[in-house]
């Protein structure tokens, strides 16, 4: 049995074992709706790390209204998926209202921790998302967004190039590594602008790109002298896209990007956002049904630990054994180990076992990478194959461990459990 | 006149003093202070402040969080790419950049070993930051202390040395270059961030004055709105910085392609218009501004224990001692309210035990009576006298014995009930067993009585008599029936009435003795009564008297002991409450003469005055 099956199950017997109290049935039933509910991604962030841009860059499409608590949108970030529940979050600084960083962790299955700079972020709100027992048992639910990934290579055409060599020496950073399966650079502005590209705005822009080149390039070296012109279109062309966005959408419009689709198409790439939705789409909507299993489990754990009743007594004892014995939560962190590089296997080793441990798909087809017709002889041959890798003397221990889960999956798939 | 130069080379070749400069008149008193303070730390680290004071060169030092374009703004300042620069952490040792005629530049490196020393490798001068980042970066290279670099400069040359610091040792390296200014970079995309400002005040503590340069302002149009906040920021913090706009990538571009009116845009002609007019041109002001942050640190550092020592002095600290004399003086005053009382309490213990013990002796001799009339009324004192007289003897004897046992317990018992009473924590306060004694000439001679014997003779004599009128009567009777007076039956009779009348008379004679033993008993025990009742109320008495002497002799012991105690006591809080006030005036002045330094160090700098010391009332 599943985890997602045997988490609904527990949460119907818990349901049955706490019928005399109202509080925990409303607070089990509201988990139980959840659970067939769209995952629910929260965009956290310090002030000024563009939040509200980034919900709009993923929702592709501007979201109105600035409120002080969560906002809540139900979205399709993109065709190939089905939907997301985004919530835009008040800011968390010193000065935040208190219950703030418990609501979060309580109410989003999954989390995008934006921050402006890595090295001067304060990390707190991740420590504090991971710190509850079986949150550190599966950390497996956060991303960090470096979300003005513009501003790190100081506006210029290729500043994205430098912050990905930012990201990816952070997604190494021990410090990180424990608390998020991944680091990735967005220019936020830019990439909110990509989605919601306006005609206006593209023919703005190509007014722009038809001045000559030697003529404009004093115009676009500060934004002092960008708004010496034409100051009112001009602000909200800066407002939308920033210095940085102004400058590339010239140089991509003068190199042959034409319409409004072909610019949008080739905005978003460059800011990063295609890269973000792909990392949604691997660590969250692909395994949603783990992730809110996983916010299920947490559910259920605060109603054992604040109401404890005879009844319930059985269910906690088998909370505990599934949360020791989740091999989802394990194949997760792997695949976010496999894919960041913080478990160094060779290239054919690292795509076998992303694809055996679910990365390319959680079914046993996508993960064997055949719909043959002799799938038992498939799995037995990968058995063996990582049973030996996990005994291979040379490997370091991250490594066998990774071969351990493989092989775990592997055994998962011969015994039907997947 | 450099005012730091106050030594002046005459022609001759001589030095003559000048006068010195008020500043480092201050700071010197300062240092004085600290040894007055017993603060070899504080000596040390504002010695070498004062010679770094003393050099005519200024050292600014850039500090600011990672990312903030710390090392572009040097390089824009300059017009040179000295300091290497990247979007990724990039700085990792400090750069110290100097005027030279032509240009120059030095890794610094320190020995693995404390003892092996500098070595100085020489080095081009646009790739020597990023070969020392590279080698400080590599774990097994010699670690690189800095790196120096000489540029011909015009505003190097007016004695600017900029510091470039790694983000993460900003403090240290603005205590350890003791910087005479601070250029604090930070980026125009995001007002100022809670831990900037709280690196900018501490960096005040250590330097006063203070430019923040708002960099990349050429990316965010609304940095006149970001400067204006960082003003009011700083302004409410009560930092007293200068903030500076300014744009690095325009300025290379105007350097590129020789563009005043850029130039200006970029904001750094402000910028090194201010560092020569506002630094460069106002040496002397730093350097008082300069040792008045100086000297207020560290009169700060030396208030702060003197103030607590102070708040000490002024809780009396043996309130032990205290609560131990007050407790002397109220054992002193129950001590004597119970002196009378116990005086009492003994007459009173004493007058039962006397009453008791009589009561005693007149039972026992009582019942010796009783016995001595019983066994008188059979006995015969002649015959039984010697014995009775043992017995009798040997009963008094134990009377004594046993009163005068009891008597001598009950006084011991008395005497350590008073002793308790008197000084419970002195067992030895009365004697444990008293002199036992008994009285042995209470039991005088016994003298038997005179006992009238009843000899051969006087049974003859009584015998006639008796047998006489017997014989009288039987022969008068006898001769009327013609008998002679003296004829058998007259001769019989007589001789019947003589042993009758024998016979009583022993009888009589009998009582009459019984009677005279009882007699000569009675009175003997109530001698013996007297004797012994007159010497067991002297002994009573004596020893009433002795106790009493003891227990008061015991009281008065107890009395100067305590008396004694007391004056110790209250000589030791004395002695303490006198050294207290003297090193409490001591303090009061030392922290007075601080305060003043400080006003002087605060006049010297000009600065607004800071809040002033914390009177040691408040």
């Amino acid at each position: 049995m599943n985890l997602a099956l045997r988490t609904r199950r527990m949460l119907e017997q818990a349901l049955d074992a706490y019928q005399d109290s109202p509080r925990a049935i409303g607070w089990l039933r509201r988990h139980l709706d959840r659970f067939s509910d769209p995952l629910r991604l929260a965009v956290v962030g310090a002030k000024q790390t563009g939040k509200s841009t980034m919900v709009s860059a993923i929702a592709g499409q501007e979201l109105a209204g600035d409120g002080d608590g969560m906002r809540w949108f139900r979205v399709a970030p993109s065709r190939s998926q089905g939907e997301l529940t985004l919530i835009d979050t008040p800011a968390i600084d010193a000065d935040a209202a208190p219950g703030t960083v418990e609501g979060i962790c309580m109410e989003a299955d999954a989390v995008l921790f934006l921050v402006r700079h890595p090295e001067n972020a304060d990390l707190g709100f991740l420590h504090t998302l991971q710190d509850h027992p079986i949150a550190r048992a599966s950390a497996v639910n956060s991303v960090v967004v470096l979300s003005r990934a513009d501003e790190l290579g100081a506006g210029r055409v290729d500043a994205l190039i430098s912050a990905r060599q930012i990201a990816r020496r952070y997604r190494r950073e021990p410090e990180l590594q424990g608390l998020c399966q991944d680091v990735v650079p967005v220019a936020g502005l830019l990439a909110s602008a990509g989605r919601t590209l306006r005609p206006d705005e593209f023919e703005a822009l190509v007014d722009l790109a038809r001045v000559p080149r030697a003529e404009l390039e004093p115009y676009l070296m500060s934004t002092d002298r960008f708004l010496s012109q034409d100051a009112g279109k001009r602000a909200l062309l800066l407002e939308r896209f920033g210095m940085f966005g102004v400058r590339l959408a010239v140089t991509l419009i003068r190199r042959g990007a034409q319409t409004q689709p072909a610019l949008a198409a080739q905005l978003i790439p460059r800011s990063g956002l295609a890269e973000l939705r792909d990392t949604i789409d691997q660590y969250f909507t692909e395994r949603q049904a783990v992730l809110k299993a996983r916010s299920a489990l947490l559910g259920l754990e605060v109603v054992l630990r604040m109401e404890p009743h005879p009844a319930a007594a059985a269910l906690a004892g088998e909370l505990e054994r599934t949360l020791a014995s989740a091999h989802e939560f394990r194949e997760l962190r792997l695949l976010a180990d496999l894919r960041t590089g913080r478990v160094a296997l060779s290239p054919e080793l690292n795509a076998e076992a992303v694809r055996l441990v679910g990365g390319n798909g959680a079914g046993i087809a996508e993960r064997l990478g055949s719909d043959g017709a002799d799938i038992e002889r498939t799995i037995f041959d990968a058995m063996q194959r990582w049973r030996s890798l996990a005994e291979t003397a040379g490997f370091s221990t991250g490594e066998r461990r990774a071969a351990a889960v493989v092989l775990r999956s592997c055994e998962a798939m011969a015994a039907g459990a997947l | 006149m450099d005012p730091r130069r106050f030594l002046f080379v005459t022609a001759q070749g001589t030095l003559l003093p000048v006068m010195a400069p008020p500043w480092l008149e201050v700071l010197d008193d300062t240092v004085r202070a600290c040894a007055a303070h017993r603060r070899p730390d504080l000596v040390e680290r504002l010695s070498a402040r004062r010679s770094r004071l003393l050099d005519p060169k200024l050292r600014m030092v850039v500090i600011g969080e990672s990312g903030q374009g710390k090392s572009q703004l040097i390089n824009a300042l300059l017009n040179a790419p000295v300091c290497a620069v990247g979007d990724d952490r990039t700085t990792v040792v400090p750069a110290v950049i100097e005027h030279a005629e032509t240009p120059t530049a030095t890794v610094v490196t320190g020995g693995r070993l404390a003892i092996e020393g500098a070595a100085r490798t020489p080095i081009a001068v646009e790739a020597v930051t990023t070969e020392a980042n590279r080698e400080a970066r590599s774990v097994t290279g010699v670690p690189v202390v800095r790196t120096e670099i000489g540029l011909p400069r015009a505003l190097l040359a007016g004695g600017l040395a900029i510091v470039d610091t790694p983000a993460v040792a900003a403090l240290e390296t603005v205590e350890e270059m003791s910087a005479d200014a601070v250029l604090m970079a930070t980026d125009a995309t995001t007002d100022l961030s809670a831990s900037e400002l709280r690196l900018l005040e501490q960096v005040a503590r250590l330097c006063p004055t203070i430019i923040v340069a708002l960099t990349k302002i050429d990316l965010v149009p609304g940095w006149r709105g970001v400067a204006e906040r960082l003003r009011a920021r700083l302004a409410e913090d009560g930092l007293l910085a200068t903030v500076l706009p300014v744009s690095a990538t325009l300025r290379l571009a105007a350097a590129r392609t020789g563009d005043k009116s850029l130039n200006e845009e970029s904001g750094f002609g402000e910028l090194i218009r201010f560092l020569h007019k506002d630094l460069l041109g106002q040496a002397d002001l730093l350097a008082r501004r300069s040792v008045a942050v100086l000297t207020g640190l560290t009169v700060e550092s030396l208030v702060g224990p003197l103030q607590e020592e102070f708040a000490e002095t002024q809780q009396s600290e043996n309130d032990e001692t205290v609560a131990r004399w007050h407790n002397e003086g109220r054992r002193l005053e129950r001590l004597q309210r119970d002196a009378a009382r116990w005086q009492t309490l003994l007459s009173d213990e004493v007058a039962d035990l006397l009453s008791d013990v009589e009561f005693d002796l007149r039972d026992r001799t009582r019942r010796i009576l009783v016995e001595v009339d019983d066994y008188f009324d059979a006995a015969d004192p002649a015959r039984a006298w010697p014995e009775f007289e043992d017995w009798l003897r040997e009963n008094l004897t134990v009377v004594a014995e046993t009163n005068s046992e009891w008597l001598l317990d009950r006084f011991e018992w008395v005497a350590r009930k008073m002793g308790r009473q008197v000084s419970p924590h002195r067992p030895d306060a009365v004697p444990e067993t008293l002199p036992r004694e008994v009285p042995t000439d209470a039991v005088g001679e016994l003298k038997m009585p005179r006992v009238e014997k009843f000899g051969v003779g006087q049974k003859l004599f009584v015998g006639m008599r008796g047998s006489y009128s017997g014989l009288l009567m039987f022969g008068l009777a006898t001769t009327i029936a013609g008998l002679p007076l003296i004829n058998p039956i007259s001769l019989g009779a007589g001789a019947a009435f003589g042993a009758k009348s024998v016979f009583e008379e022993r009888g009589n004679r009998l009582k009459r003795r019984q009677a005279t033993a009882k007699n000569a008993a009675h009175r003997y025990v109530d001698d013996f009564f007297l004797t012994y009742g007159k010497h067991s109320k002297d002994t009573a008495r004596q020893i009433h008297r002795a106790l009493r002497d003891r227990l008061t002799g015991v009281a008065d012991e107890l009395r100067g002991e305590i008396t004694e105690s007391a004056k110790t006591l209250k000589r030791i809080i004395d002695t303490d409450a006198a050294q207290r006030n003297a090193r409490a005036h001591e303090i009061r002045r030392a922290i007075e003469e601080l305060a003043l330094l400080q006003q002087r160090a605060q006049s010297v700098g000009g600065v607004r005055a800071r809040p002033a010391l914390r009177g040691l009332t408040a």
